[in-house]
């Protein structure tokens, strides 16, 4: 907090800093709220029933008595949770499935992306006509690129290479996806780091990968925890390819929430439930590491 | 519908049958034979059981859940273990596909199945898929030739995409036995189910769409102000009109009439602009009401389905609808609307009806009523290109029934094959059939056996209203003018089209309602051309028995 | 982007190559790649049936790829000595981009213009422009271009708000690493989850809660999604929701790396703080902008998961954006060919006004930060 020296300032200083900071706090929990209410709204509805819902209770305990209906029929209430449940079986698997490719593609794209920024920040490359910032634009224009274009040759080709609803032509398709916001990050991370680093090391005796091994990828692993996390948060919510490439061993949370609707209406304590389950596990991992990625994204942001 | 009414319906039904089926009653009699030739004491057992599993978990007790499902699946396994050892199948694993709906469909069949696989060995991955998103699915899948499931979940009108195309693994008899194949009511028996004579189905469903309304808006000093519920679509418009701005009896929030979904829902939307357009388009005694069967030219675009796109259009304009209706999900209608108090009328398959009273949504359980689909002052005669001042009805038999198909995957597998089969099989029993019926399942009676109202009484139910709800299944399904789409190929393509055009319409995109039907038209003929209208032309017309 | 014409970390060559190491460096070289097109062509000739001997599908040909890949990054050392293994850096990914996006891009165009129908017994047919004049007569993929454009101008707001965040975030606050959790919650939401516990639940116009305020503040009769114009806006609002906070960050980020001493000198110079914001703060912000705002854009353009959720385009395709709009003519319709031509004309689109968009903000970038 300021000091605030009261001689110095006047009485209608101090009232406008007073205003100040009532409007500043005031704002802060204004966003606070606007950012939490969703949230809050979809694990106080897991715990409604549908009385509860349709007459829009808010405050558990207060307007409503927390039942535990949507998480029985997902079979994680305290009372299911230890028989046998065909319905968590089946959320246990997409949940695995979900880890499974985020996890993989999000570090395969972390390990591809930081060896091709850090090529591209240390030296000149030319491949045929293709200079370095043709190269960086090759790899960042893939940004770009919507789902959409190559949804229907992936799902054609992928048939052909008996890839579909498989791990790994997921993750293949994942990686592609994070690859480019992967090699943004991590170049502006490397062009942080001096190459008089470098230099040193090379004089010491150690090869090019060496240097890169034992100096550089230390100095760099906060944003390599930057990226990787952005990567994961892209990956994990990820749904049109899922939607498209997947079917039986390898679909996602997001294709399970969003094949939930049918002939009967939706029973919104059951797709509350749901949605808490599959997105409170990345919430967590974000709010845990949540400085890293301000950390990383400081270096990206600012070239 | 009274109960002597509906023995003398099942009685004709049944002389009707024995005249057409012929030889097929051969079989049959077999099945019954046997049942008959069993000691007593097994058909009380099976009674004890019928009367046990309807109270699994009891009416008025809350929705079902997975351990009731499970339940259920253990009680009625008798049948397989008749055909199938224990540990039969050790090592086969299955590909199930089916709808995701909460709660329903693969929910069920996973709670059914998890006794069956314990009991035969046999594993099964699911391939859970949302209702909008099935069409799509399954034509990628026949189209690419990626067919990576041993067995579907699949509605009738699918049957010419695929067993048309040779993709289905004809059923066996013992599947049709253990099933009691002929205990299906009478429209859901051949041709449904078979393509070119063969068959492919194990029937666990039947579809009708009937006419739900609440009685507290009828009646002396109602808010309708009318005392009986409205008999036509023209009286169903009206009531509509006149109940804007009062207020719901029930649950105090604003009144609304009938319940239209708006929105497109992967071709299911589609049905219900025909609800209302068969009493105006169906003209007793032509089979055709969707395209003319000498050219395959669309009638959607003639005077009575442009009637009935502008009936809708007029509600729009007069505000008789819940706002947000037009983004309101289809399936949100009857579960999230209805029964939850919203809306006075709907039509819908015939699961409303045991859902109103078992289901955690409903709070309209008591004061709800129903009828077949509503008839009309007057019909277009589309030979002579006139309207005719004369009452008419169709009740829409929307989807035709999902049913368990095995696909060709396992046909050079017999292990794998039995199993499949006897998967569907158990799906599809008798016993698990009344259960399906009775709860929230997505599925709605289909057996002449579902239609014993004692069991239902047994159950739970009050006697007025399971003979109502049931009566109005069975009238629509026994109904002499019935609209019964054609299994043709790419059905649910024509469907989508047109969900997407009279969205469009509704929004205001087109001029009216003409306009909107003359696209849907336009590219009704645009997909006939793509699939080919001379096979299209040969299979419609097969359909309708021309 | 910078074009570094020599290396920054310059290396010392070890040893000249051998030449029985050049030869058979290049060798393995050769027969890998030897490899890989025979195999191509052996599957290519078996599937359209000239010859019966083949493979049962296209995966030995991958593998073969995958081996050319491996081969020829193995090779780069082996040839080149040290200057090879800095190829090492880039090649993995540039191979790995290259194999999933090139070769699919390829495929698409030859299947953009084609009449296929994924129902039709027919098959794939060439059909030459067809696609391309259906397309032009097509309101609705104008009118779903058109959405994407008003789409992306909601950024602006978006941009103003993350904005207003981040110098909030970055004034003197208690408990600075809880606000900035919080406000960092919604990035991490599945856009599924979201568009059903908000776009369904939150704002279902009976028992929402945002409709039962709206209803509250004197909106007698709240409808989110009912008329064209708010439906675009609800849809918007919930996107800008999911996407503030990622630009947030970056404008904070830059906001922590802006040099104290310049700050500090404009405070000192008795410049209110408006002025300071406008004159100072905003200008020096610009770089950073430019990129989280392009950033933004590029994601906007993806927009589609909460629109096939939530509306499914309507009322009427008022809220379609362009991947949607495809996505139902491709999920719906299993009309292959044409959502393919579309697809691949909206690529277009986006790369020329992107290029159009880069090179208009480095102008005014460099004539801004040139004036300072």
């Amino acid at each position: 907090m300021v000091s605030i020296d009261f001689d110095r300032y006047g009485r209608r200083q101090r009232l406008r800093w007073w205003a100040m900071r009532f409007v500043v706090y005031g704002l802060l929990v204004a966003w606070a709220v606007v950012c939490i209410f969703p949230l809050f709204w979809t694990v106080s509805t897991s715990f409604k029933t549908a009385a509860d819902v349709m007459k829009g209770n808010l405050v558990p305990w207060l307007d409503f008595a927390p039942n535990w209906l949507g998480w029985r029929s997902l079979g994680l209430s305290p009372d299911t949770v230890f028989n046998v449940s065909t319905v968590r079986e089946e959320f246990m698997r997409r949940l695995w499935n979900s880890v499974i490719m985020s996890v993989a593609a999000s570090a395969l794209a972390v390990i591809l992306g930081s060896l091709a920024a850090y090529g591209l920040s240390r030296f000149s490359y030319k491949f045929g006509y293709m200079r370095n910032s043709d190269i960086s634009f090759f790899f960042l224009s893939q940004l770009i690129m919507p789902p959409v274009v190559l949804a229907l040759p992936f799902l054609v080709l992928y048939k052909e290479l008996a890839l579909l609803d498989t791990y790994v032509g997921m993750i293949a398709v994942y990686t592609l996806m994070v690859l480019p916001i992967v090699i943004w990050i991590m170049r502006d991370q490397f062009a942080t780091v001096p190459v008089e680093l470098e230099e040193a090391a090379l004089v010491d005796g150690l090869s090019i990968w060496g240097a890169f091994m034992r100096i550089i990828l230390p100095l760099v692993l906060p944003g390599m925890v930057a990226a990787f996390i952005l990567a994961m948060i892209l990956c994990w919510n990820e749904y049109f390819f899922a939607a498209l490439l997947t079917s039986t061993n390898t679909n996602t949370l997001p294709v399970m929430i969003a094949s939930q609707t049918g002939s009967q209406g939706i029973n919104w304590w059951s797709m509350a439930a749901l949605s808490t389950a599959g997105i409170l596990p990345l919430v967590f991992v974000g709010v845990l590491l949540e400085k890293h990625i301000i950390a990383g994204m400081t270096a990206g942001a600012v070239k | 519908m009274k109960v002597e009414i509906y023995d003398a319906l099942m009685r004709r039904q049944a002389s009707r049958r024995e005249v057409l089926r012929g030889t097929a009653s051969a079989a049959a009699l077999l099945g019954v034979s046997s049942v008959m030739g069993g000691i007593p004491g097994m058909a009380l057992a099976a009674d004890d059981l019928r009367a046990q599993i309807l109270k699994i978990p009891g009416v008025g007790k809350g929705a079902p859940t997975d351990a009731d499902w499970q339940k259920v699946g253990e009680l009625c396994l008798e049948p397989t273990k008749a055909n199938v050892a224990a540990g039969e199948f050790a090592g086969v694993e299955l590909t199930f596909m089916g709808l995701n709906n909460q709660n329903l469909h693969n929910f069920l069949f996973r709670g059914f199945l998890k006794p069956w696989e314990a009991y035969t060995g046999a594993k099964i991955n699911w391939i859970d898929l949302a209702q909008a998103d099935y069409n799509a699915r399954l034509q990628q899948s026949i189209a690419t030739g990626t067919v990576d499931f041993d067995v579907i979940e699949m509605g009738a009108p699918f049957e010419g995409d695929t067993a048309g195309r040779g993709l289905l693994d004809e059923m066996p008899d013992w599947v049709s036995k253990q099933i009691e194949a002929d205990d299906l009511v009478d429209y859901l028996k051949a041709p449904v189910g078979t393509w070119e004579g063969k068959t492919y189905r194990v029937t666990i469903d039947g579809d009708c769409h009937t006419f739900a309304y609440r009685k507290d808006y009828f009646g002396e000093g109602s808010i309708s102000g009318r005392a009986e519920p409205p008999k036509t679509w023209q009286e169903v418009n009206e009531v509509s009109k006149a109940l804007i701005g009062k207020t719901d009896p029930l649950t105090g929030l604003p009144a609304y009439g009938y319940l239209d979904p708006l929105k497109g829902w992967g071709g299911f939307g589609f049905y219900f602009v025909e609800n209302r357009a068969t009493a105006y388009v169906k003209y007793p005694g032509d089979p055709a009401w969707l395209f003319d069967p000498e050219n395959m030219k669309p009638l959607v675009n003639n005077p009575a389905w442009v009637q009935a796109i502008q009936d809708v259009m007029d509600l729009i304009a007069a505000k008789a609808y819940p706002s947000d209706q037009i983004n309101a999900d289809p399936g949100t209608t009857a579960f999230s609307q209805f029964l939850a108090g919203t809306g006075s009328m709907l039509m819908w398959w015939g699961d409303v009806g045991s859902s109103a009273r078992t289901s955690d949504t409903s709070v309209v359980g008591d004061v709800v009523g129903f009828g077949i689909n509503r008839g009309s002052s007057r019909v277009y005669n589309r030979k002579t290109g006139q309207w005719e001042e004369k009452y008419n009805e169709a009740p829409n038999m929307a989807y035709i029934g999902w049913g368990i198909y095995v696909t060709k995957r396992v046909s050079d597998d017999e292990k794998k094959r039995k199993a499949a089969w006897s998967a569907a099989a158990h799906l599809g029993g008798k016993d698990i059939s009344l259960w399906t019926s009775a709860y929230p399942s997505g599925f709605q009676p289909y057996r002449q056996s579902h239609f014993n109202y004692d069991e239902w009484q047994a159950a739970g139910y009050d006697r007025a209203y399971i003979e109502e709800y049931l009566g109005s299944n069975a009238n629509s399904y026994n109904h002499p003018n019935a609209a019964i789409e054609p299994r043709i190929p790419g059905i649910f393509q024509y469907y989508s089209v047109a969900e997407d055009e009279l969205a469009k319409g509704f929004a205001g995109q087109y001029k009216s309602a003409q306009e909107t039907a003359d696209a849907i038209a336009a590219a009704w003929e645009k997909i006939t051309d793509q699939i080919g209208r001379e096979s299209q032309l040969k299979l419609y017309r097969a359909s309708l028995g021309l | 982007m910078t074009t570094i014409e020599r290396d920054l970390l310059h290396t010392v060559e070890a040893a000249s190559i051998s030449a029985g190491r050049h030869f058979w460096g290049q060798a393995a070289l050769w027969l890998s790649a030897l490899w890989l097109v025979a195999s191509f062509v052996l599957q290519a000739a078996h599937v359209s049936g000239w010859i019966a001997f083949g493979f049962e599908n296209w995966r030995p040909v991958l593998y073969a790829y995958v081996l050319w890949a491996v081969v020829l990054c193995a090779t780069r050392v082996v040839l080149y000595g040290e200057a090879g293994k800095k190829a090492l850096f880039v090649l993995p990914a540039a191979l790995f981009v290259v194999a999933m996006v090139v070769f699919p891009l390829l495929f698409a165009l030859w299947v953009g213009f084609s009449d296929w129908n994924l129902a039709s017994l027919t098959g794939r047919k060439f059909n030459g422009l067809d696609n391309l004049r259906r397309m032009l007569s097509d309101p609705f993929y104008a009118n779903a271009l058109i959405n994407m454009v008003l789409y992306s101008l909601a950024i602006a707001v978006e941009y103003a708000i993350a904005f207003g965040l981040a110098l909030l975030l970055s004034q003197d606050i208690a408990a600075r690493k809880f606000w900035r959790v919080t406000f960092l919650v919604p990035l991490m939401l599945s856009p599924v989850a979201v568009s059903w516990m908000v776009g369904k639940s939150m704002l279902e116009t009976r028992f929402g809660p945002i409709a039962r305020l709206a209803r509250w503040l004197g909106w007698e009769n709240p409808s989110f999604f009912g008329d064209p114009l708010t439906a675009r806006l609800s849809i918007m609002i919930m996107d800008a929701w999911t996407f503030i906070p990622f630009m947030m960050i970056m404008l904070l980020a830059g906001l922590q790396a802006l040099n104290r001493e310049v700050l500090e000198a404009a405070e000192v110079d008795g410049a209110t703080k408006w002025q300071r914001f406008w004159q100072v703060i905003f200008p020096l912000m610009l770089p950073v902008s430019v990129t989280a705002v392009m950033i933004r854009i590029i994601f906007k353009l993806k927009l589609a998961d909460i629109i096939i959720t939530v509306t499914a385009g309507g009322p009427g395709g008022a809220t379609d954006s362009v991947t949607s709009f495809i996505y139902r003519e491709y999920r719906d319709r299993s009309n292959v060919g044409y959502g393919t031509l579309l697809a691949i004309i909206y690529l277009v689109i986006i790369v020329f006004g992107m290029t159009m968009l880069l090179k208009v903000s480095d102008r005014i970038l460099r004539r801004m930060t040139g004036r300072l």
